[in-house]
């Protein structure tokens, strides 16, 4: 097997989470790729939580489909979980027997799990460790002894976690790991199913999309966040707060969104690197300083990790449903980038483009991240940051300041940016309408200059052909456009479509806004058929693409409300079906002609 | 930091016309904070002025400052990154009665709590002038303006209790009627290390009530310091603050005699403890490399 999707649930204080993360260290120290997401009831302590781990010799593109494990601690919380940590035909189920429930009578409607096994979990936790805390490490001996999956590496792990905890809570949680080896040894699966080794162990990165979100913004030369917590995005705050003073910046916890946005903005004005995140319900609040920031001509970014539903919805699960937020919030006619990572890796890259692109046009620039991107946790490579190239504003210079005119009207519409304590450089910043020099005005020819301006500065974005990914057979008839989270399901729907013989290509888009038309049109020449699969009721990318470039009549939206996420298998199958009607459309058109 | 060359008022004047009705109580706030500018005599370019929406926020502009006329209610927000970003700036925040103390009045407290070093000047003239004279939240209870036909029904905020009440260190008050006096107690608000708030009754003269005008500040004005009033001594600070809207006293309201430190220097403080040791910016991701 090429790789592993385990699901385990059990109530807070069960341990179900740091088993898995326990796993992935294991796993990544031995060189395998992974990927986990974790999931949790609405209460603040206790209740059910959650988490599904897919291992994997490549990189893991997305949390896969149907479990090849499934473990309940207790079948009440596992249930809760419902589409989340789906049982199929092939799953091997594990369940704590002290739950009572027989193993021919599991409570999954319609489904004949391939081998069932009811362990004595708790009762082993308890003989071996004297303790039932210790359930979590007898999951873990029981998955390394049935999967052959990084049994040293969980020892070592284990070792190097409790090494604090004294001698005594180390041997017993060694006892609670050897009794589930042995009891998966006792009892071997009818047909074993061990996941491939990897090759040569290389040093691996364990990071989340909020977190190396928050490095890319250090990277970039961040110099001030401020921000408001508020979930999914609260991490990028947390890690600058603990990270930003190394480098002589510095975090604002703000009264709310409005100030956290408001406080950034001020940052850049007086010539730092800005930032400040949020969620939906933040990017409410922080419009009206966003649209500031845009006549202005401040650079800003602004990292959006869209959770589900209008007004406070569903604030741990995710959804793509931001997207017409992000691109025309604000009021008066405005313009601004607005990007999506698809991965915790290209997070980085996405969030130091973001910064690049803030400074290069002077504009704030939207980062849409995903509760899934920002939340998961990833086994990658480690990312190669001399690759890339740090963008800083144009400031004036000499003549420039003689006198300073700070939105003259350049060829590229962007005009030298000064800040306070630069002599000669002293301008107004407003977001009243102004001319030039940058004096109030209501003349409406000054208006459409400045109009004109702040949207011709966008133009080269938009032959920007590295922000977009395109994979598969160049000349297909049919197509996948897909961003964000979402797209990591389509790239593997992509090879599971080709490798059933359909001739099929992607687009994913770093760059949602402006609407390349360009990229879009070219892509679409050889199209016939397709989908733009994202998880928002509506399908605002398919909606925004129509509005903006020409889409193929074929090309449909695969949409739905988020926490329901899609399985790469239901994507290949949809794909299969458009190829099919293609082809009858082709044979209809060949019939001879009276 | 000081120039050398000496400024005078003239030097902090733009060429800016401003959109003031004649006669109207922030054309002596602007002079009165050209004067206080140049006693301090920090070049404009080392100074960030900000403020909101409302007649009262056009004021950066008409001073060489660098100036930010931002968006109703948000000037505290964006004057408080500044001045953390760049504490080496002379940061002004400036606004209206309902830019500071109705759509913007849930940032004051939090300025105030992290004494962020910067001054606030609100020009306070009861009325909203730029929409054409509705109520503001200053307005006295049974104010009759085209928002409010049969009168308010609604206490005004008191600005002075209300920023004394959240603990700002420095409070004072004064009117255009009083150039001099305005000055100086701006001067001292810039000075002040840490928020300090001036509260300037300045008139509206479109939509102002008659006993609101210049003239009649003349008559009523009270300088505390003609009242003995000691400016450390905050519960007759209190006292004295609940006349607001009757009495017009001017000068140092409260004026703590030992500040607790500012938020940029205690920022400023960390980022130099922790400035050692720091990955490089281009290793930052060995923050999540496997152990």
């Amino acid at each position: 097997m090429r790789d592993l999707v385990i699901g385990m649930a059990g109530s807070g204080g069960d341990g179900i989470v740091s088993a898995g993360e326990s796993l992935i260290a294991a796993c990544a120290a031995e060189g395998y790729h992974a990927l986990m997401t974790k999931s949790f009831g609405s209460q603040i302590r206790g209740g059910e939580s959650s988490c599904r781990v897919r291992l994997g010799v490549a990189p893991v593109l997305n949390p896969g489909g149907a479990l090849d494990v499934a473990v309940a601690l207790n079948w009440d919380d596992f249930l809760k979980f419902g589409s989340e940590l789906p049982v199929a035909g092939n799953t091997v189920v594990v369940y704590d027997s002290a739950t009572g429930i027989a193993p021919d009578a599991l409570p999954l409607e319609g489904i004949d799990p391939a081998a069932v096994f009811a362990v004595p979990i708790g009762e082993m936790a308890r003989k071996s460790a004297g303790t039932e805390k210790a359930k979590n490490t007898v999951v873990l001996g029981l998955l390394a002894g049935w999967f052959g999956i990084a049994r040293d590496g969980i020892l070592r792990g284990i070792r190097k976690k409790l090494a604090k905890k004294g001698p005594e809570v180390l041997a017993a949680n060694e006892r609670a790991f050897q009794s589930g080896i042995d009891y998966a040894a006792a009892h071997p699966l009818d047909s074993p199913r061990t996941i491939d080794r990897p090759g040569q162990a290389t040093k691996k990165l364990i990071v989340d999309g909020n977190d190396i979100c928050a490095a890319a913004a250090i990277f970039s030369g961040c110099d001030f966040f401020g921000g408001y917590p508020i979930t999914p995005s609260t991490e990028v705050m947390q890690l600058l707060g603990r990270e930003l003073w190394k480098y002589g910046g510095a975090v604002l916890q703000a009264e709310d969104e409005i100030a956290g946005i408001g406080s950034a903005l001020g940052a850049s004005f007086a010539g730092k690197k800005a930032m400040t995140a949020t969620s939906g319900p933040g990017m409410s609040l922080k419009t009206e300083i966003l649209g500031l920031a845009s006549i202005a001509e401040l650079p800003l970014v602004l990292v959006d990790v869209q959770r589900g539903g209008p007004s406070t919805g569903m604030p741990t699960k995710s959804e793509q449903g931001d997207l017409f937020q992000a691109v025309f919030s604000a009021n008066g006619d405005v313009i601004r980038p607005v990007l999506a990572p698809t991965c915790v890796a290209d997070t980085f890259a996405v969030t130091v483009e973001a910064f690049n692109l803030a400074e290069r046009y002077q504009t704030p620039v939207v980062v849409l991240s995903d509760q899934e991107i920002a939340q998961r946790k990833e086994v990658i490579d480690p990312i190669d940051t001399s690759r890339f190239t740090i963008v800083e504003r144009v400031r004036p210079r000499g003549a420039e300041l003689e006198p300073y005119v700070r939105f003259r009207q350049t060829e590229s519409g962007v005009s030298p940016l000064s800040h306070p304590g630069m002599k000669g450089g002293n301008y107004l910043a407003a977001g009243i309408e102004h001319n030039e020099r940058g004096e109030p005005t209501a003349g409406g020819a000054a208006h459409a200059k400045m109009m004109e301006k702040r949207f011709r500065k966008f133009a080269p974005l938009k032959t920007r052909e590295d922000l977009f990914r395109i994979e598969g057979d160049p000349n297909a008839r049919l197509a996948l456009v897909s961003w964000g989270s979402t797209a990591g399901v389509c790239r593997e729907a992509l090879r599971l479509a080709r490798a059933d013989g359909l001739s099929v290509k992607l687009l994913v888009p770093w760059l949602l806004y402006p609407v390349a038309d360009g990229v879009y049109r070219s892509f679409f020449a050889s199209v016939k058929g397709g989908l733009v699969v994202e998880q928002s009721y509506q399908g605002q990318l398919y909606r925004l693409l129509k509005m903006f470039t020409d889409v193929p009549a074929g090309v449909q939206p695969l949409c739905r409300a988020g926490a329901n996420p899609f399985r790469p298998t239901e994507i290949a199958a949809a794909l299969r079906d458009i190829a099919l009607s293609l082809q009858r459309q082709a044979g209809d058109a060949r019939q001879p002609q009276e | 930091m000081t120039s050398l060359c000496t400024l005078t008022a003239k030097d902090f004047k733009s060429d800016l016309k401003p959109i003031w009705c004649p006669g109207c109580g922030d054309f002596g706030v602007v002079q009165a904070i050209y004067r206080a500018l140049a006693a301090i005599g920090r070049p404009p370019h080392q100074i960030a002025f900000v403020s909101g929406i409302g007649c009262s926020s056009r004021i950066p502009g008409y001073t060489t400052a660098y100036g930010f006329n931002s968006v109703h209610g948000r000037a505290l927000p964006i004057a408080q990154g500044i001045k953390i970003a760049n504490p080496e700036l002379l940061v002004l925040a400036a606004g209206g009665d309902g830019d500071g103390f109705s759509i913007g009045g849930g940032h004051v407290p939090h300025a105030i709590r992290r004494n962020v070093d910067l001054a606030y000047i609100v020009m306070d003239n009861q009325i909203y002038g730029l929409t054409k004279g509705q109520l503001s939240p200053t307005s006295p209870r049974g104010l009759r303006t085209v928002s409010s036909a049969f009168g308010s029904l609604e206490n005004p905020v008191n600005p002075l209790s209300y920023v004394l009440a959240y603990g700002a260190p420095f409070v004072a008050q004064g009117t255009p009627a009083d150039l001099p006096a305005l000055a100086a107690v701006i001067e001292q608000a810039i000075r002040y290390p840490g928020f300090a708030f001036v509260n300037v009754q300045s008139p509206c003269v479109t939509y102002g009530e008659e006993e609101q005008q210049i003239k009649a500040h003349k008559a009523r004005m009270k300088p505390l310091e003609s009242l003995g009033h000691d400016p450390s001594d905050l519960v007759n600070a209190f006292r004295l603050a609940q006349d607001y809207g009757t009495e017009l006293y001017t000068g140092v309201l409260y004026r703590n005699p030992d500040p607790s430190p500012t938020l940029d220097s205690l920022m400023r403080e960390r980022q130099q403890k922790m400035s050692e040791g720091a990955l490089p910016r281009e290793r930052i991701l060995e923050l999540f490399a496997q152990s």
